[in-house]
């Protein structure tokens, strides 16, 4: 089941959708005899968003990155990044990022070594090296050979040799996956720092909850096909908003569902509370309207909330179905 | 390819690494210089196990035999180096690395091939000025006269010994290029690449003497040592052309076609 909305930069309301999509593929797919690592996949990634690519792992997510990055040719389908075709990665790489399966350098040179050699193989400048390892907060550490480098400062490196040539297109392969929780918090941030203006950014992740934060777009595969792609804030819309209420007297629980039920909002009764499905309204204009409609008939509520389905539990619901299939 | 050329030459540029380097010419100058006017013997004509002569140095290439000795020697330095080198780029995923910023692939190969002989060719000309250096130094010792060294046909011979072992190298760096690039693994292309060309060939040699004039280890051989019974210099160079062409080739067309997968 697949809950993917038109793509198109028309549902991105209040992110800043830039032309033609950055990332735009036609039934990619990629077998590996007779297993579909990616199976007809179909997206979309307006420019200058940050887009959660999300899904379980195993689910396709490197290969798909891979085949953007020209590292793997694709079994079937096309696409474009950034305006050029797939099948043509020297025509668009140059304006492109990458850190895939993770930080890959030379061990025996330090971090500004490392930099200063994929500059010059890429044609940069190696001058901007200097400038990448501070924003990366590497500065002091640039001489360090790569070797001793912790987990996050390599990350933090390959972040760094990504951003080489000031890329409109950021490809970043679980950049958070192994790091420490102030680690994944100053990942978050460095990636939030770097999206926004013309920068699009494509980050991928197994865990919803490391992308939720930072992504405007989102990307959901398992089991290399498509599950969703839209607006985070549409992913999150599809789930069910409630209002739960509760009234001081469980007696009065029939009562106040009665109530409900005459001013137009359907409940349910379920453990000793009463749900309200909000379809669309303004959940605090319903609150507000439940709440006079309960003390109007002199009952008194002890509880009154608006629960959503978390964007987590969203994921999870898609990715199980996904697996069911 | 240019770009290739000049980051694969940046990655040589450490100072420790370059220290090695030096150090390692010097004792290979210091050691064929030695090994060879040591054993040199007193008879005109070169003993059959490859000594010199206090003859033959006496004339106008006396000054680089100690160095095409050498230089014999270190083919199969080469052929470790460069499957070390190549299948550690995939090992490492460095490979994945410049591939995303150099994605003509073939251009990617050619400049890390070129600024790797390069750099390779550079450390040759070290070692072979720096064994004439120490071939001159160690002359007195055995009475020799080093007039003729500096002489036109002197610096020819130079010149052709240099360039010998220079054939004899690139096509050791090709072959193990090629290997890397197929096995993408250094204990494995180390593995194949030293029993091949060490004991294998050796062995079968042994129990079939045309070997020699067929597989690449031994021709390489025969290369180095300036043609031998069995294999002239020509054949040697036709035939270890043919399997680098095709060996390079099939890297190349491997490397192009190939997921990059880790």
């Amino acid at each position: 089941m697949t809950h993917a909305i038109d793509p198109g930069v028309d549902h991105l309301e209040g992110q800043a959708a830039h032309g033609p999509p950055a990332v735009s593929l036609r039934g990619l797919t990629k077998r590996y005899g007779a297993r579909v690592a990616v199976d007809d996949l179909t997206i979309d990634v307006p420019a200058g968003v940050v887009a959660g690519f999300v899904g379980p792992n195993g689910a396709g997510k490197t290969t798909t990155m891979a085949m953007l990055l020209g590292l793997v040719t694709p079994s079937a389908g096309c696409g474009t990044i950034l305006g050029q075709p797939l099948a043509d990665p020297a025509a668009f790489l140059g304006r492109v990022g990458a850190l895939i399966e993770g930080p890959a350098f030379y061990p025996g040179l330090s971090g500004a070594q490392n930099l200063t050699v994929l500059a010059t193989a890429a044609g940069h400048d190696p001058g901007q090296v200097p400038g990448l390892l501070e924003l990366v907060g590497l500065g002091d550490r640039g001489d360090d050979r790569f070797r001793g480098y912790s987990f996050g400062m390599k990350q933090r490196l390959g972040i760094a040799g990504a951003l080489l040539g000031d890329p409109r297109l950021l490809i970043l392969d679980e950049p958070i996956n192994g790091l420490d929780p102030a680690g994944v918090r100053e990942m978050r941030g460095l990636i939030g720092r770097l999206a926004g203006g013309e920068r699009t950014v494509l980050v991928s992740s197994h865990v919803l909850a490391e992308l939720e934060q930072v992504s405007d777009w989102l990307i959901v595969i398992d089991g290399g096909r498509l599950v969703f792609q839209g607006p985070a804030a549409q992913m999150l819309g599809g789930g069910s908003a409630k209002l739960t209420i509760a009234p001081e007297h469980l007696g009065d629980l029939g009562r106040l569902r009665d109530v409900l039920v005459t001013a137009g909002h359907d409940s349910d009764i379920a453990d000793e509370r009463l749900s309200v499905t909000i379809n669309g309204a303004d959940p605090r204009a319903l609150a507000a309207a439940v709440n006079r409609a309960a003390g109007t008939s002199g009952i008194v509520l002890a509880e009154l909330s608006v629960s959503r389905t978390s964007l987590e539990d969203r994921y999870l619901s898609m990715v199980t179905e996904g697996g069911d299939r | 390819m240019t770009h290739i050329f000049k980051a694969e030459l940046l990655k040589l540029r450490r100072r420790r690494f370059l220290v090695g380097v030096i150090a390692g010419a010097v004792a290979f100058a210091a050691l064929s210089a030695l090994t060879v006017f040591e054993s040199a013997t007193a008879s005109g004509e070169p003993d059959a196990a490859r000594g010199a002569s206090i003859e033959s140095l006496s004339q106008a290439g006396g000054a680089t035999e100690a160095f095409s000795l050498g230089a014999s020697f270190v083919g199969i330095l080469v052929l470790v180096l460069f499957i070390a080198n190549f299948a550690g780029e995939f090992t490492q995923g460095t490979f994945r690395t410049l591939l995303m910023r150099q994605p003509r692939r073939a251009s990617l190969l050619g400049g890390k091939m070129a600024a790797l002989l390069t750099f390779v060719a550079a450390v040759m000309l070290f070692a072979e000025i720096l064994t004439v250096a120490a071939s001159a130094a160690l002359a007195p010792s055995q009475n020799i006269s080093t007039a003729s060294w500096l002489s036109i046909d002197g610096l020819g011979q130079a010149a052709g010994d240099y360039a010998t072992s220079m054939l004899g190298i690139a096509a050791w760096a090709s072959l193990g290029m090629a290997l890397a690039i197929f096995v993408r693994s250094i204990p494995i292309g180390l593995g194949i690449g030293v029993f091949w060309s060490g004991p294998f060939e050796h062995l079968i040699v042994d129990a079939w003497s045309t070997a020699s004039q067929w597989f690449p280890g031994l021709l390489l051989e025969a290369l180095a040592a300036g043609g031998t019974a069995d294999v002239s210099v020509a054949r040697a160079l036709t035939v270890v052309g043919i399997y680098v062409v095709v060996a390079v080739t099939a890297a190349a067309l491997v490397f192009v076609r190939r997921d990059v997968t880790a």
